[in-house]
């Protein structure tokens, strides 16, 4: 269904090309809480007519912007007004230097697996007063929001150490990009996304892979987002040439992979890749629509809502898993109507932004409190973290549920 | 690969009405539109025809119009089509928060410049305008908002203005967002209340921007109308419009909720076409292009600001189906000598030309595209912006184009 092309001249990638709508005005989520930011017309395509690249940067606000890409989606003139963010972003923290903070979140992927192996002991520390108050004062790494505990086995030990799966050979194969997140702090999600490949009737693999570096694009680090791209790319080339669909379970990895190794960082071999790059629930839906599938759900008796994380919908692809649990007979379930859930990655964690990404979350507190659901579906890691920090509901990945469903028999 | 038994491509009102139709006619439909639409930029009442004066019967002054406009889009959909449509329109939003005409005719309502517009079906929070007298309103503003100059409004409509501060909220950058979240909540619209009743010097009528809350606009007004005693209306103003977010959004989420697939921020940049009809379409998100197939399509692109129409050197085109366009002669005769022309420049007229299906023709009146519909403001010969027709063209249109094309 989706297939790399030749670019069309659609997208002129001129600030002259905004014809000042103001619609990105009505999107926002960060400049409709905090007049700090003054909006994505004004940071991006306003401010741009008055960047050179030989004067200094003086948008001290630009690191206000989250990289949601909610601007992009609503814009009627095409103008890429996030991509103009970001490279103001990059610009302004080359020139005045990253924390030392941004430097180590970014690198999570790096102590991941070791945070893992030894999760019995990081993970209470992580919950300790004394050292989040240190991480508070010294690193400026808010201690009222949560971090994520580490889990072992890993997903991919998992994976690898498993007893083979009978009847397995001769399917489909697929491959399954995980993501740091899924892979030492929430493995069940990658458990879950290989049980349901497995039960649509694939051979799901697991190539090599890193980081995808969306980490490093938040703080405009292009530079070292680049290199993650490139040994990505170089790694699961292999896959993508043998003609095998890989399919990522978080749609923030994914819309790096499958759109800003491209369309920002301009990395060779990203068209190729992209075209293999499926979002898991897309490529189910697709199974179950061609009758590919004979995989069916069990009646689940919930009231769940789904919410729709910003990056997915930057993936324009429709709403793909929650067509996906409608396929499960019993299931009550609805939207969640909010813009963004104000975490934007690493943003919410940072003590200087941590009050912006409360306010932006209070739209989707009250949308929860007035649907009153048992429990709450999205695609995205960070939009999981801040559900369940906002509303203390159940928060799961769409795939743990339709897992829970798939009728064994 | 799926597909699907209508597309409709322009998410403004003319698309959303017809998605939404097609979906009640139980049809699988994917809407896919570059950006929001332009419900934003306009969208605050439902206008009809502006031409007809406040005190003729809509009907009589709509048929009479298509009369005298043969090629009019009314004209296609006629008079029992436009309320066939209006009457849809008006189920989707049942009260509190509902549109209706005030009267048998249109009503005169304040606008952000400080003039009296004519319009048709308005919402509940601003109907009060309509009804308002010079010496007993107060228009109240807010320091810091630049979209929405209080002093001006009501220096023109030769009322009493004030400007309030919002203290917690700082002087500069107050977005019209901004203030339609702050309104959503119960203790900022109470204090909001109390200070416009310090305010008041026996006034009965209160006009504000029209920022009163996304979510529950009619309880925003019910709570400053108890607290005040007097009328309370909103008035429009500039763009990003709040009443239009809330139509747009009303449509979107009515949509996802029956099935709908909505595609929002990427253009269908490439129709496929053979033997006289759509094969399908392409969305552009690079470096992906993706391709969409369904029975039927709706063009809804709008003019030139939505995309559907663009304008060469020497001629207008339509980019997507490269449709025949009504064009508006040479390049000198596209415009009038003054920009608010009270007639409409002759670009306005440009368009897309159709049977009585909706279906595109070219010179000669034959069918270019058999399963094909086009609706919204992309359709030749109307003025929607003189006339003051817009809302009522893209409803009536958008419907018809969803019928016809189902009926394929």
């Amino acid at each position: 269904m989706t297939k790399a092309e030749e670019k069309p001249a659609l997208f002129p990638k001129l600030p002259d090309v905004c014809v000042r709508c103001a619609t990105c005005m009505a999107a926002c989520p960060v400049s409709r809480v905090t007049p700090r930011f003054p909006g994505p017309k004004q940071a991006g395509p306003g401010a741009q007519r008055f960047r050179s690249a030989s004067e200094a940067s003086v948008d001290d606000w630009i690191e206000l912007c989250t990289g949601c890409h909610l601007c992009d989606m609503v814009c009627p003139a095409g103008v890429p007004i996030s991509e103009m963010n970001m490279m103001a972003k990059a610009k302004y923290l080359d020139e005045r230097g990253r924390t030392f903070r941004d430097w180590l979140l970014v690198r999570s992927d790096l102590f991941g697996e070791l945070a893992a192996r030894f999760s019995k002991i990081v993970n209470p520390l992580m919950k300790n007063g004394l050292l989040r108050w240190l991480l508070d004062a010294l690193l400026k790494i808010d201690r009222r929001r949560a971090l994520p505990g580490y889990e072992y086995p890993t997903f991919r030990r998992w994976f690898q150490t498993r007893p083979a799966v009978p009847g397995i050979t001769g399917r489909r194969k697929v491959a399954y990009f995980y993501g740091c997140f899924t892979n030492t702090n929430e493995t069940d999600v990658g458990k879950a996304a290989v049980e349901l490949l497995e039960a649509h009737g694939l051979d799901v693999i697991v190539p090599p892979q890193r980081c995808c570096g969306i980490p490093r694009l938040g703080v405009g680090d292009l530079k070292g987002a680049r290199e993650m791209g490139r040994r990505n790319i170089a790694l699961l080339r292999p896959t993508v040439r043998q003609g095998i669909d890989i399919v990522f379970s978080s749609t923030s990895c994914g819309l790096m992979l499958r759109h800003e190794y491209s369309r920002i960082l301009n990395l060779s071999g990203a068209e190729e890749l992209a075209g293999r790059l499926f979002d898991i629930c897309e490529f189910l839906l697709r199974l179950h629509e061609e009758e590919k599938s004979t995989a069916t759900f069990l009646p689940i008796s919930l009231k769940a809502a789904y919410f729709a994380p910003c990056h997915l919908r930057s993936l324009n692809i429709g709403l793909p898993a929650l067509e996906l649990l409608r396929l499960i007979p019993g299931l009550d379930v609805g939207m969640l109507e909010a813009d963004c859930c104000g975490l934007g990655g690493l943003y919410g964690f940072k003590n200087e932004k941590f009050a912006i990404a409360e306010e932006i979350g209070k739209d989707l507190t009250e949308a929860a409190a007035r649907m009153k659901p048992d429990i709450i579906l999205t695609d995205c890691e960070g939009c999981r973290m801040q559900i369940r920090h906002l509303t203390g509901l159940k928060v799961l990945h769409p795939l743990q549920l339709l897992r829970d469903a798939l009728n064994r028999t | 690969m799926k597909r699907f038994d209508l597309i409709v491509i322009g998410t403004g009102l003319s698309g959303l009405t017809a998605a939404r139709t097609a979906v009640d006619m139980g049809a699988k439909v994917l809407i896919a539109g570059w950006g929001m639409g332009a419900l934003t930029l306009f969208g605050n009442t439902i206008d009809l025809l502006g031409e007809v004066p406040p005190e003729t019967d809509m009907a009589e002054g709509i048929t009479s119009w298509i009369a005298a406009h043969p090629e009019h889009p009314y004209a296609r959909t006629g008079m029992a089509g436009i309320e066939n449509a209006l009457t849809d329109f008006q189920g989707l939003f049942p009260p509190p928060y509902s549109f209706a005409a005030l009267g048998s005719g249109n009503s005169l309502l304040p606008t952000g410049a400080g003039t009296m517009r004519p319009t048709y079906l308005i919402p509940v929070t601003m109907a009060a305008g309509a009804a308002m007298t010079p010496p007993g309103t107060l228009i109240v503003g807010f320091r810091g908002f630049k979209d929405f100059q209080g002093d001006t409004v009501s220096l023109h409509l030769k009322c009493r203005g004030v400007s309030l501060s919002l203290p917690r909220y700082g002087l500069e950058g107050l977005t019209a967002l901004a203030l339609a979240r702050l309104m959503d909540e119960p203790s900022f619209r109470e204090r909001l209340g109390e200070s416009i009743r310090l305010q008041m010097a026996g006034e009965r009528f209160i006009g504000l921007p029209a920022v009163l809350g996304f979510r529950n606009p009619a309880v925003v007004l019910k709570t400053l109308e108890e607290i005040t005693g007097a009328r309370v209306f909103e008035i429009p103003m500039l763009p990003p419009s709040i009443p239009g977010t809330r139509i747009f959004h009303h449509f979107r989420e009515m949509l996802i909720s029956k099935g709908a697939t909505f595609l929002m921020g990427h253009p269908a940049s490439r129709a496929k076409v053979k033997d006289g009809r759509c094969e399908g379409i392409t969305v552009q998100n690079p470096p992906l292009a993706t391709q969409y197939r369904a029975d039927s399509y709706i063009l809804a692109t709008g003019r030139f600001l939505g995309g559907g129409l663009w304008a060469e050197m020497e001629r207008i085109v339509e980019p997507l189906f490269h449709l025949p366009v009504f064009q508006p002669g040479e390049r000198g005769k596209w415009f009038g000598e003054r920009f608010f022309d009270p007639k409409a420049h002759p670009i306005h007229r440009a368009g897309i030309v159709t049977d009585a299906d909706l279906r595109p023709v070219d010179e000669t009146g034959r069918v270019v595209l058999e399963n094909v519909h086009v609706a919204g403001s992309i359709l030749a010969h109307h003025q929607a912006i003189e006339e003051k027709s817009r809302e009522g063209i893209d409803i009536a249109t958008g419907f018809l184009a969803a019928k016809r094309a189902l009926a394929l």
